[in-house]
């Protein structure tokens, strides 16, 4: 008797969901014309509910675009490594903003940290019809077939931030070489002030897969020697968290004992060495790459001595900047790479830098 | 007589779901989509998502054999990447052809390793497939110190982004899997055998069969296809990253192979349901992203979507009158 019922259930439900499916088509057949109307209000609404205030949006040094030249139907998809971290929050801020600006359709799609997906999401851009790309590739050497494909069909691509493979238009991304002989010399700065201090650093690296952060660590090492210091330690973090800070941080202070000062070129894990210092309650500066949150909080805390800020907002308005120029300008770009400017926080900047962090991102530099 | 009628009803409707529910909700998927969205219904999306579909099929086959046979392999993602690795390296050195074979050769060995430790050291699949996930992936880290292999040869990326009469090659080597699939578990003693071991292994052991062997030979299976899947993705994307190829991988065709109407208990299990699983979740998500669906509500419908089959799957045995 029992299966009898589950018979039932089974047979109710089957139709129902036949009747549901039918009637989402009809209805859908009846409105197809309409249709793009509610996608936009999907696309659209929950995005401004995020920002704050949407009136008043300082555009980045570039304002002066042309209103007659801006065809209404440009439309710019955006691939982004993924929507978990802040930094990649900013970039896709900054892309969406400038679309926004010179009038762009915009389409986001979020790899969500997958290689794969990555690859299958600038097909589908490409399958859309979009008019032009940005990418922030999880896997920058992975795009390389993908981005072939959208410049064979007339899409040109510009990667924001990481790296690229294949034809890509144009990279931007953060002069890293910079950032890292930035924070050699203001650890110099801070140093200038105990005379006879030992002339000996630690270096906290990224593996060797992340050709361009590599930089940093390299800019650090040829400002730091150029200045008399010597690198006396330096490990790659591993794993690349906070955690692995603490624990790289704590083999570099046994393996290299005298060190004044450590560079880590990622955010987290400058944080997670900044504590293993004070856990071992040592007097070592410590400084950053990134400008994470949890940095700017750390350097409140006085327990980070600075770091190095990169702006993902601005690379992701400055990707839009140059297809606005390729496509309605017609300028030539051939896998160029733009750097990207970086600042140096300290905590006598701190409270500068952060209103400025948001009022350009409408997000709080400390959330 | 009407209580037999009833019964007969009853099993004869649970038996079409098989056949009639997956193709169902794919026709639904599709009509839905195809309305919703003018991109969707382009030969050049239907092809995407059949190429990015066929990525999670073709290790499906050897899945399905593996649950069908009562057992579970976590390891194929890590497995992807080292075998993905190794294979590239191999390349300039032995050609894209020979590389090819190579990386299948070693998956299906790596498969046999994994079957090993299972059926003779009588660990659960389970904890020797966990362990696996970290060793292979680790492998893939040391032999590359992290560094991704560029594939630069011809033979190696056709396999991933050729095309044969406009239709992407993986697809074709979709097909070609699941054909092949379906014959050796329909027409060949082999499959029975497989059906049998997942059904009842202490009776199958007394009926004669070795089942130690056809549990090994499902894990070769396993890593054989993987193999394959490997050489798309990797050629697909022209490189192997040691860290992100098959990230997630497993869960990806497990889902695929579950979804499909395997139990994952073993014994009853479906080929054909496996392909059409993996097509909704590729059109679902080709759907959902042309739609702009956050993804975070993505994987809120993947994973109704799951359960919701899963709970339909249950039903049907029920109702035959078989556990599930």
């Amino acid at each position: 008797m029992g299966k009898t019922k589950l018979l039932k259930i089974v047979l109710v439900s089957f139709v129902s969901l036949a009747f549901v499916f039918t009637f989402s088509f009809v209805g859908c057949a009846q409105v197809e014309e309409v249709i793009e109307e509610p996608i936009e209000d999907i696309i659209e609404d929950p995005i401004e509910d995020i920002i704050e205030d949407p009136e008043e949006e300082p555009v980045p040094d570039e304002p002066d675009v042309e209103p007659m030249e801006v065809p209404e139907e440009i439309t710019i998809g955006f691939s982004v490594w993924t929507m978990e971290f802040t930094f990649f929050q900013r970039v896709e801020r900054g892309v969406r903003d400038a679309a926004e600006d010179y009038g762009f359709e915009y389409i986001m799609m979020d790899q969500q940290s997958d290689a794969t997906k990555m690859v299958e999401d600038i097909n589908t851009l490409v399958g859309m019809g979009v008019d032009a790309i940005s990418i922030t590739p999880v896997d920058p050497g992975a795009i390389g077939p993908a981005v072939q494909n959208a410049r064979d069909a007339g899409i040109p691509v510009v990667c924001a931030d990481i790296g690229f493979s294949g034809p890509v238009n144009a990279l931007i991304i953060s002069d890293n070489y910079l950032g890292g002989q930035l924070a050699a010399e203001y650890m110099h700065e801070l140093l200038a002030d105990a005379p006879d201090h030992s002339w000996e650093f630690g270096l906290g690296n990224l593996s060797p897969e992340w050709t361009y952060a590599r930089q940093r660590g390299e800019g650090f090492r040829d400002k730091a020697e150029e200045l008399g210091y010597e690198i006396a330690s330096e490990l790659i973090v591993d794993p690349p968290d906070a955690e692995g800070g603490f624990d790289t941080m704590q083999q570099i202070m046994s393996a290299a004992p005298d060190i004044v000062g450590a560079f880590f070129c990622s955010g987290r894990e400058a944080v997670g060495a900044a504590r293993a210092v004070e856990a071992a309650g040592e007097d070592i500066l410590v400084v950053g790459y990134n400008g994470d949150p949890e940095e700017l909080l750390a350097i409140q805390d006085g327990i980070l001595a600075a770091t190095i800020l990169q702006l993902p907002y601005e690379i992701g308005y400055q990707s839009v900047e140059i297809l606005y120029e390729i496509l309605v300008e017609g300028a030539e770009y051939e896998q160029e790479e733009i750097g990207a400017p970086v600042e140096l926080v300290t905590p006598e900047n701190l409270d500068d830098i952060a209103a400025m962090i948001e009022e350009t991102t409408g997000i709080s530099a400390f959330e | 007589m009407v209580e037999l009628q009833a019964r007969s009803l009853r099993v004869k409707i649970a038996q079409q779901w098989g056949s009639l529910g997956l193709p169902f909700l794919l026709v639904a998927v599709v009509i839905l989509f195809s309305f919703l969205s003018p991109v969707f219904r382009t030969q050049f999306n239907f092809l995407s998502i059949l190429r990015f579909a066929s990525f999670i099929a073709i290790s499906a086959v050897g899945m399905a054999f593996c649950i069908m046979a009562g057992e579970f392999d976590i390891s194929v993602g890590s497995m992807m990447a080292l075998v993905g690795v190794l294979g590239a390296s191999f390349v300039p050195v032995i050609g894209g052809f020979a590389a090819v074979l190579t990386t299948i050769a070693i998956s299906s060995f790596l498969g046999f390793v994994n079957g090993i430790f299972i059926t003779k050291l009588k660990i659960p699949a389970f904890i020797t497939t966990l362990g696996m996930m970290f060793v292979f992936r680790s492998l893939a880290y040391i032999y590359t110190d992290n560094v991704s292999v560029y594939i630069d040869n011809d033979f190696w990326l056709y396999m991933g982004n050729g095309r044969v009469l406009g239709i992407h090659f993986p697809i074709i080597l979709m097909v070609l899997c699941f054909v092949g699939g379906y014959l050796m578990l329909r027409k060949t003693p082999f499959g029975r055998y497989v059906v049998a071991v997942g059904t009842n292994a202490k009776a199958a052991e007394l009926s004669g069969i070795h089942v130690d062997r056809i549990k090994i030979a499902v894990f070769v299976m396993v890593g054989f296809f993987v193999g394959i899947s490997s050489v798309v993705i990797s050629a697909n994307m022209g490189v192997a990253n040691p860290g992100l190829l098959g990230q997630g991988y497993e869960f990806q065709v497990i889902t695929a192979v579950v979804l499909g109407g395997t139990l994952l208990g073993g014994g009853n299990g479906s080929l054909g349901g496996a392909l059409l699983a993996a097509l909704i979740l590729g059109s679902l998500r080709n759907g959902m992203n042309l739609m702009q669906v956050s993804s975070y509500w993505q994987q809120v419908v993947t994973g109704s979507v799951l359960i919701f089959a899963v709970a339909i799957n249950r039903l049907r045995y029920t109702l035959m009158g078989q556990e599930a």
